[in-house]
């Protein structure tokens, strides 16, 4: 009875939306096998593989990939950076061009290097640099084939229409959004994961967790996308620090890949809001990876969104999930327990929890927070904070941690 | 009996509705950024044979001239939003915010930077308030 009340609190009568995940998922063990097969069923010839130089050094997967694509394998891109920008994408097409018949692309990798794959995807289609292709929805075809495998669970790229690269002239991330850059088939093969060291394990499964919890806050939140937020929520609290304790675990690692897809698909629907609009600006202004800049925001717009009630209701209905609460106490009351727990879940992941830990000087706090404000996130926060002041607030409270 | 959309009538009354929205004035007072084209495709199954272009001389909170243009003098509007009748529809309606239309693809920003639109999100929505003030009368009712 109180989850029903909860929920009619939560959606108005004039709920509408449209729910789109059109990615084939392809989840197992050893299902990076899986890629030839997808290509045949598909009637494509030929792919260039996209990863990052360490993967391709050092990563077993990208061998296991290369020798199973045999004579589909068309060449491969291994020089992504952490965070991916304008030019590596223009690089990366400039390498592609000059090989045969590429009708795939296959990436394998983090975030950055599957945003690279879905940017080249346009590139390859279009042609043109990716500068002439920046914005939301402009495409009007399909684009070039694509199967993402991620070695991290985090960013869900694998499931998302988003492309974020930094553009290195103007130190700040630029958005593609585009429903064609969606890949064809993500292969979550959980053994790929094994070797992904803990910081990143920590702070790529915070990046989901974020995404989970910003869907769920969205001004534009729908069913669908929550039922499979709340879960990713559920997945990752129960599993990071058992994969944390026991690194080669494969189940567990196998449910946080799981819980980083299912956030992917919800914040593809539902979006996500201002602790991606701060974490956007931050990570590009001080090269700080995107999980931890979410992790050390994410409580902090927490207590600013539970003023809103649709927000408070929300954060309730996370915390009598997660048992932090019953469903007696007050949204306020719980929403504050909510954003305590999880600054402590990501403390406990070894992960920093202010601003002042990513050295980000507080003389810094006014410009950001005026930069924030022209992030296409921030639209769908689910209490409005278009105003800098608002912004600043948080900050400042971000960064002592008060 | 109503102003139709599109129509010169109407945009006349567009044009008085924002410059007398209170709250347009204050959330718009830093659009120092020039000129919005707003395009309406073509619909010719309600008589709107040709796209029409809606050009809005925005400044500092103020809506300088609203006329309609031709293709070749809207392109040299710093941005430009194209959409169908439909959506537009919705946007007067209040059914469909401007810079989420443009985020859900429902609208295309074919001209203009994204980042600085959203900046003015309260304006773009006072200025589809400004709308809904007008007595309109659409061409499919």
């Amino acid at each position: 009875m109180n989850k029903i009340m909860t929920a009619s609190k939560i959606y108005k009568e004039d709920l509408n939306f449209i729910y789109f995940a059109p990615t084939k998922i392809i989840f197992g063990a050893g299902s990076i096998k899986e890629v030839p097969l997808e290509m045949e069923n598909n009637g494509k010839r030929k792919a260039i593989v996209i990863t990052d130089p360490y993967l391709y050094k050092n990563h077993g997967g990208v061998k296991r990939l290369v020798e199973s694509l045999k004579d589909k394998y068309g060449g491969i891109f291994f020089d992504v950076p952490p965070e991916s920008s304008l030019e590596t994408v223009n690089k990366a097409y400039k390498f592609a061009s000059a090989l045969l018949d590429i009708d795939t692309i296959v990436s394998i990798g983090g975030g950055s290097v599957i945003d690279t794959g879905k940017a080249l995807s346009i590139l390859l289609k279009e042609g043109g640099s990716i500068e002439d292709h920046l914005g939301f929805q402009r495409l009007s075809r399909p684009q070039t084939f694509h199967i993402a495998i991620p070695t991290t669970a985090g960013t869900g790229s694998e499931v998302t229409k988003y492309a974020v690269l930094k553009d290195s002239m103007l130190k700040r991330k630029v958005i593609i959004g585009e429903n064609y850059i969606i890949p064809n088939v993500a292969i979550l093969d959980p053994e790929l994961t094994l070797t992904l060291p803990k910081e990143l394990t920590a702070s790529t499964a915070i990046d989901a967790l974020s995404h989970c919890i910003e869907a769920l806050h969205s001004l534009q939140k729908e069913p669908i996308a929550d039922a499979l937020a709340y879960y990713g929520i559920e997945l990752i609290w129960k599993n990071l620090y058992e994969v944390l304790r026991v690194p080669d675990s494969l189940l567990p690692r196998g449910n946080l890949q799981i819980a980083a897809t299912l956030g992917g698909i919800a914040f593809d629907n539902a979006q996500v809001g201002l602790v991606h609009g701060i974490a956007h600006v931050i990570g590009a202004r001080y090269n700080i990876p995107h999980g931890i800049a979410n992790g050390v925001i994410l409580p902090y717009v927490i207590l600013f969104n539970s003023l809103e009630p649709s927000c408070g209701e929300v954060y309730k209905e996370i915390a009598v999930r997660l048992r932090l609460s019953n469903s007696q106490e007050s949204y306020k009351k719980v929403s504050k327990k909510l954003a305590i727990a999880l600054k402590e879940f990501i403390k406990g992941a070894n992960l920093p929890t202010t601003l002042h830990e990513l050295q980000i000087p507080k003389d810094h706090l006014d410009e950001i927070s005026e930069e924030v404000l022209y992030d296409p996130s921030i639209v769908y926060n689910g209490r409005y904070a278009m105003e800098r002041e608002l912004v600043l607030e948080i900050l400042k409270q971000a960064w002592g941690g008060g | 009996m109503g102003y139709k959309f599109p129509s010169q009538e109407w945009v006349l009354e567009y044009q008085k509705a924002i410059n007398s929205n209170k709250d347009y004035e204050k959330s718009a007072r830093n659009w120092i950024y020039g000129v919005i084209v707003l395009v309406i495709e073509k619909d010719p199954s309600i008589g709107l044979n040709n796209d029409t272009y809606l050009w809005l001389d925005l400044d500092q909170g103020k809506c300088h001239e609203a006329k309609f243009v031709t293709k070749e003098e809207a392109e040299k509007a710093p941005f430009i939003i194209e959409g169908s009748y439909q959506r537009w529809k919705q946007v007067i309606r209040k059914e469909l915010e401007p810079i989420k239309g443009i985020l859900q693809g429902k609208l295309k920003l074919k001209k203009g930077n994204l980042p600085v639109i959203v900046r003015f999100v309260e304006a773009a929505r006072q200025l589809v308030y400004s709308s809904t003030m007008i007595d309109t009368e659409f061409l499919d009712e």
